[in-house]
């Protein structure tokens, strides 16, 4: 595992602000400990300075070596400091043999390194008697400063040890993910190689990276359902495509072998060939249909009159046929709806119902109301379509063996079916016994 | 002979368009982008301008803006593979005579080039009658005569009749019958439009008349005119 890999996670990056957020927390108390302490001895040594060099200072100047000698002896000479010098500095008594450098008289208690004749580190204050003689008072200070080494340890020390610690355990927290992370990428190259039955590992955890992996799994599902069907179509399609115009190359070829074309045979290839271009617009058609944006020219459309506008557009074509064409549509139902497609769609169903329904039969048209959602019927008495087929007759590009049969794009339905997912309506098949019962309901 | 400017970026349908044209008797011009072509259109005298809706360069809808602006009236076929009803529009808006989708038969081509050149010869003006050879028919009454004989049409039955005379002596091809007299762009199905045509055709070329219908093969109808 690389460094700046480690760095990136976001776990290592989270326990490194919080370690060092923590440190300065710490840092800021110890701080304050120390501070509090060493000022609170500080002070404490100033006040006995003060007070003995008070003390000192009230004796009568005769007695004041006697009683400088007197201290020395019962503390011992280890403890305190003190010294008198005369106006001009000289040394007059005490264990101090020279004024020490920066040691201001009535001014601040500085502090001093050992000497010879002290041998630890001294707090001083100096005081100028009313004699013009200098009495220095001074306290051995090695236990504050002991006090300070030991505080300002404990801040290095504890800082130290909250980073390293931090370091370690978002070292450690983040292994987990970045080893999860690397599965997820390798699965993710995997699925771009084209192995789209992949999915990304979840764990039982339900964290972030789980929801994460969840849906990238349900896309992928989709995606391999897109594919599958893209394949599929792009099958029927071939062999919709090919079967037609290989007849007409073999047709074709054989009129140019021919001495004297036949005229009749031009255009029959002619027409094999535009039944190809048929179905390409139909196909296109399909596409646009399911690329167009929802409710693009949706209006209050009354369906009563759509459905009566298409029985009569095919009225000569079931008579055509000799086939009854019956509708049932008496009042007007108005649906917010785009009512060329909507035509479109009911065209559609007519006309394969006239197809299938064949000489004799009858198509009837009926505008029916399925509790208060207006449903467009369109029945025939022909041979139906069997149950397995109904499902898959909806689906883009399917042809079911009786489209086969006929002429045209054999796309109908498939369109019929784009028209009303566009609309959010639901087209059914079911058994009209005999024949095929087509359902558009225009409800919510 | 009518010139006509094929604006096409594709080098093979280009050529199979002005082929299809030199064949049906028009004089064609190819350009193969949108600068150029609106150049020639604005330049040079055409009859007519079959425009491709995507080209590299300035786009067919931008061309046909721009020639309009410059106060040009020349039929443009618009040609696009775009076939939805508001692209239909969107391209008649911005000034296109017509609109054909991708793929198409050079056929249908040529029979709306017709068309649209037609109409340009014949410009609009209040008519109450339209006469082809012994046919007539009336706009007011909405009834056709012929050889002394009343004969009367349902609604669309008249407009497909007014249709096809207005056009006649053209190919009319079934889509162009459906998209002009029902004013619907999709495919309609097998043969409804034959059985349209067939019924009125029953009716106006009534035993004893000289057939004034005929069938064009794998194209469409025409009505005789001589």
């Amino acid at each position: 595992m690389r460094l700046s890999e480690l760095w990136r996670t976001t776990t290592f990056r989270l326990t490194l602000v919080y370690g060092l957020v923590f440190a300065v927390g710490v840092v800021a108390l110890l701080g304050m400990v120390y501070l509090q302490s060493v000022v609170y001895l500080t002070r404490r040594v100033d006040g006995i300075l003060y007070t003995e060099a008070a003390a000192l200072a009230a004796s009568p100047p005769a007695q004041l070596r006697d009683r400088i000698d007197t201290d020395l002896l019962l503390n011992g000479p280890n403890t305190n400091v003190f010294a008198l010098f005369s106006a001009n500095g000289g040394w007059i008594a005490g264990n101090l043999r020279n004024q020490p450098p920066g040691l201001a008289v009535d001014g601040k208690p500085i502090e001093i390194p050992p000497t010879a004749t002290f041998p630890t580190h001294a707090r001083l204050i100096a005081r100028r008697l009313p004699s013009g003689e200098e009495l220095v008072v001074g306290r051995d200070i090695n236990q504050l400063r002991e006090m300070r080494a030991i505080v300002a340890n404990a801040l290095v020390w504890s800082g130290v040890f909250i980073l390293i610690a931090g370091l370690a355990i978002g070292t450690a927290l983040s292994i987990g993910p970045i080893r999860r992370l690397r599965v997820l990428q390798a699965t993710g190259r995997d699925i771009a190689a084209g192995n789209l039955t992949r999915r990304m590992p979840i764990s039982q955890r339900n964290d972030e990276l789980d929801l994460f992996a969840g849906t990238v799994n349900s896309m992928m599902s989709e995606i391999e359902r897109l594919m599958a069907e893209v394949k599929g179509s792009t099958d029927t399609i071939a062999h919709d495509l090919r079967t037609p115009l290989t007849r007409a190359r073999s047709q074709l070829h054989r009129l140019q072998q021919a001495e004297h074309p036949d005229r009749d045979e031009i255009a029959r290839v002619t027409a094999e060939i535009d039944e190809v271009l048929e179905r390409f617009r139909a196909l296109m058609r399909i596409s646009e249909l399911e690329a167009r944006g929802r409710h693009a020219g949706f209006a209050p459309t009354d369906v009563a009159q759509v459905l009566t506008q298409a029985v009569e557009l095919y009225q000569p074509l079931a008579e055509d046929g000799s086939v009854t064409l019956a509708l049932a549509a008496d009042h007007s139902v108005v649906i917010d709806a785009d009512a060329k497609l909507l035509f479109e769609a009911a065209s559609n169903l007519i006309d394969n119902a006239i197809k299938f329904a064949g000489p004799g039969g009858v198509v009837q048209v009926r505008l029916e109301d399925d509790r208060g959602s207006p449903c467009i019927v369109v029945e025939d008495n022909g041979p139906g379509i069997p149950p397995e087929e109904r499902v898959t007759v909806l689906q883009r590009f399917y042809r079911g063996e009786r489209d086969r049969l006929t002429a045209g794009s054999g796309l109908g339905l498939t369109i019929v079916s784009a028209i009303v997912r566009l609309h959010s309506f639901t087209l059914t098949l079911s058994d009209a016994d005999p024949g095929l019962r087509a359902v558009i309901s225009c409800g919510p | 002979m009518a010139r006509v400017l094929v604006i096409e970026d594709d080098v093979d349908t280009a050529a199979e368009i002005a082929d299809c044209l030199t064949a049906s008797g028009f004089e064609a011009e190819q350009c193969f982008d949108g600068e150029a072509g609106l150049q020639r259109a604005s330049g040079e005298a055409f009859d007519a301008i079959t425009l491709d809706r995507m080209l590299p360069g300035l786009d067919g809808l931008d061309l046909v803006r721009a020639l309009r602006e410059q106060g040009s009236e020349i039929p443009v076929l618009m040609v696009s593979a775009l076939s939805d009803v508001d692209d239909r529009v969107t391209g008649l808006r911005a000034g296109g005579d017509d609109y054909l989708v991708k793929p198409f038969a050079p056929a249908e081509l040529v029979a709306r080039l017709e068309v649209l050149l037609r109409r340009r010869r014949t410009p609009a003006k209040p008519e109450f009658m339209l006469q082809v050879a012994d046919l007539k028919l009336d706009l007011v009454t909405r009834e056709a005569m012929r050889e002394g004989r009343c004969i009367e049409l349902l609604p669309m039955e008249f407009k497909l009749l007014e249709f096809m005379m207005r056009n006649a002596g053209q190919t009319l091809s079934r889509r162009m019958i459906f998209e002009q007299v029902w004013e619907y762009y999709f495919d309609p199905g097998t043969n409804l439009i034959d059985v349209h045509v067939g019924k009125l055709r029953r009716k106006i070329d009534f035993p004893g008349t000289r057939p004034l219908f005929r069938t064009e093969r794998g194209v469409g109808y025409v009505l005789d005119a001589a």
